[in-house]
């Protein structure tokens, strides 16, 4: 088994920098995917720094980081720059997996199933010590929650975040108190969003034991063999068979 | 021996007398430009920051007397003529308008004139916003009637439950709080002064009620009002801004379900889907959506952490 098996079935054509002699990597991202997540982190990372001095304008730190970042037209700015940037990220991600991606939609791996709701069950009583680790196939359910989290987040924040943008303009369409409403919405959507990637992503993609000080898979793309094993051993299973398949005639 | 040395202490002492002589002279003659102030010293101290004064007025050309007199000579002088002393609330708009003539026929139509001429003389006159002694020029900084100290300006009077409950019952004194809700006041205290205070959509002299149809704040103008030409310009919106409070604040939305919707201002009605105050449900509803997920995945994170000392080595 020391023959790089999986990348063939990526579309990769080159290991990281520190593959090791006779390690075998598996593809996770596609570079298509990595870009995204980048950009993503960028535009979050900016829109979190200037959009909580306004969330709570009365917080010591408020004006502190609001001078830092050049004063509060800057801060809007840089807001609306990186807000821009999240929206282009969603239109792209969704006219990509629509349009471009050529998997039937039904076979996407991302959709919940009922095994994801009995996982998560195992999944406590995993940590209560009275279960076997669930085995997880290519997206466990905490990375579905993740995703669909995101997603959900995505539509509320850019939407909302664009009517803030140009209340005048959406006015024509709704009424004054709405915009209200968006300003509601955009900023405890922002809390939560900040909050759940601050806490549960980062635990699982950096605190984690297993990973600190951080899973390499958002930067380079690939898990190692011990990695995918243990964290997707099902899609583990699932890659080998089809190997050994291929290699049988 | 000795009378070297009290030589000597008569030469200190003559040599004090001279220092404090010219001392003297020096700290009269500075304050010899404004003649009252040999009693009226915190007034006239309030005066030299007045842009009256740096313009050469002095105190006789607002409360009257004779301008010739000074220190020198007992006040009997000075308070001859037409001297008016410390004029009545009703009166001061008299003594700016001989000079300020448009600003006090603009005021004349406001709603605090109009309460003073109900005998109301506790509503605000030229000097509640301009300063009395200290008065200023708009664009000064330190200025209670510059743009930017606006708020604070109205909000002495307008946040004081009792200066507002007492001639009239019924203003609403959470206007500031109110304000402090929106974008302007979130820009505005952290320096970006681009933004509209008060006066910029309340009107600085005309101000009046809301409910006036002459107001810029009645409903119909408020489209007019927002699109002025250093504000929202160029922007088509009809009287959707009517559909919703200007000054809104969480507080004014209770949850409290409502059926009978008639009792309610336009303004109201439009955070309403059937019985809902959507403006406190969508709160509560992300609310108890944050505290659920965050709580269950910090929860999680938890066990995991816990999970950790039971089981050596996870894989």
């Amino acid at each position: 088994m020391t023959k790089v098996l999986a990348v063939e079935l990526s579309d990769s054509k080159k290991l990281s920098g520190d593959t090791k002699m006779g390690e075998v990597f598996f593809k996770r991202f596609t570079f298509n995917q990595l870009v995204q997540h980048w950009v993503m982190i960028g535009s979050f990372m900016a829109l979190v720094v200037t959009g909580m001095p306004v969330k709570f304008p009365d917080t010591w730190w408020s004006p502190v980081i609001i001078n830092l970042v050049g004063g509060f037209e800057m801060r809007t700015q840089i807001h609306h720059a990186a807000g821009i940037t999240m929206v282009v990220l969603g239109v792209y991600h969704i006219v990509f997996h629509l349009f471009v991606d050529k998997d039937p939609l039904s076979e996407r791996k991302v959709w919940p199933t009922i095994k994801d709701a009995k996982d998560f069950w195992q999944t406590i009583f995993f940590y209560l010590g009275k279960a076997e680790q669930p085995k997880f196939g290519r997206y466990s359910w905490k990375e579905k929650f993740d995703y669909w989290g995101a997603f959900w987040g995505m539509v509320m924040l850019c939407v909302t975040g664009l009517i803030l943008m140009f209340p005048f303009q959406a006015m024509n369409f709704i009424p004054y108190a709405y915009v209200h409403l968006a300003t509601i919405i955009h900023t405890d959507e922002a809390l939560l969003a900040t909050l759940f990637i601050f806490i549960v992503h980062w635990w699982n993609v950096h605190y984690s034991p297993e990973v600190f000080p951080m899973s390499k898979a958002w930067i380079t793309g690939n898990l190692s063999e011990e990695q995918m094993k243990h964290e997707h051993p099902l899609e583990y299973e699932e890659i080998m068979r089809q190997m050994a398949e291929k290699n049988e005639p | 021996m000795s009378s070297t040395s009290s030589l000597r202490t008569k030469k200190k002492y003559v040599l004090i007398t001279i220092i404090a002589f010219f001392l003297l002279i020096s700290v009269v003659s500075a304050q010899q430009d404004v003649s009252c102030y040999h009693c009226h010293t915190t007034v006239v101290d309030e005066f030299r920051n007045n842009i009256h004064y740096e313009m050469g007025f002095s105190c006789a050309d607002c409360h009257g007397g004779s301008e010739g007199s000074n220190s020198s000579v007992i006040s009997s002088n000075v308070m001859s003529g037409n001297f008016i002393g410390k004029p009545t609330r009703s009166h001061i708009t008299d003594i700016c308008s001989k000079c300020h003539s448009k600003e006090a026929e603009d005021y004349k139509q406001s709603i605090h004139w109009d309460a003073i001429k109900k005998g109301h003389p506790e509503a605000a006159t030229c000097t509640d916003c301009h300063g009395v002694h200290e008065i200023r020029a708009i664009s000064d900084n330190k200025s209670s009637s510059n743009h930017q100290n606006s708020p604070a300006t109205c909000a002495k009077c307008h946040s004081n439950t009792e200066i507002m409950s007492a001639w009239y019952y019924g203003i609403k004194t959470d206007r500031m709080d109110t304000y402090k809700e929106s974008f302007h006041w979130k820009a505005l205290s952290n320096g970006y002064s681009i933004v509209a205070t008060c006066a910029d959509c309340h009107e600085n002299h005309i101000t009046k009620s809301h409910t006036d149809p002459t107001s810029t704040t009645y409903i119909d103008n408020l489209p007019g009002t927002c699109g002025k030409e250093n504000c929202h310009p160029d922007v088509k919106f009809d009287a959707d801004i009517a559909a919703g409070l200007v000054h809104d604040k969480e507080s004014l939305h209770t949850g409290e379900l409502v059926f009978n919707k008639s009792g309610l201002t336009t303004q109201m009605k439009a955070y309403y889907l059937g019985p809902f105050d959507l403006a406190f449900w969508i709160a509560e509803f992300f609310k108890y959506l944050t505290a659920g997920v965050i709580g269950a995945f910090t929860g999680m994170v938890i066990l995991d952490c816990l999970s950790r000392f039971k089981l050596k080595k996870r894989w």
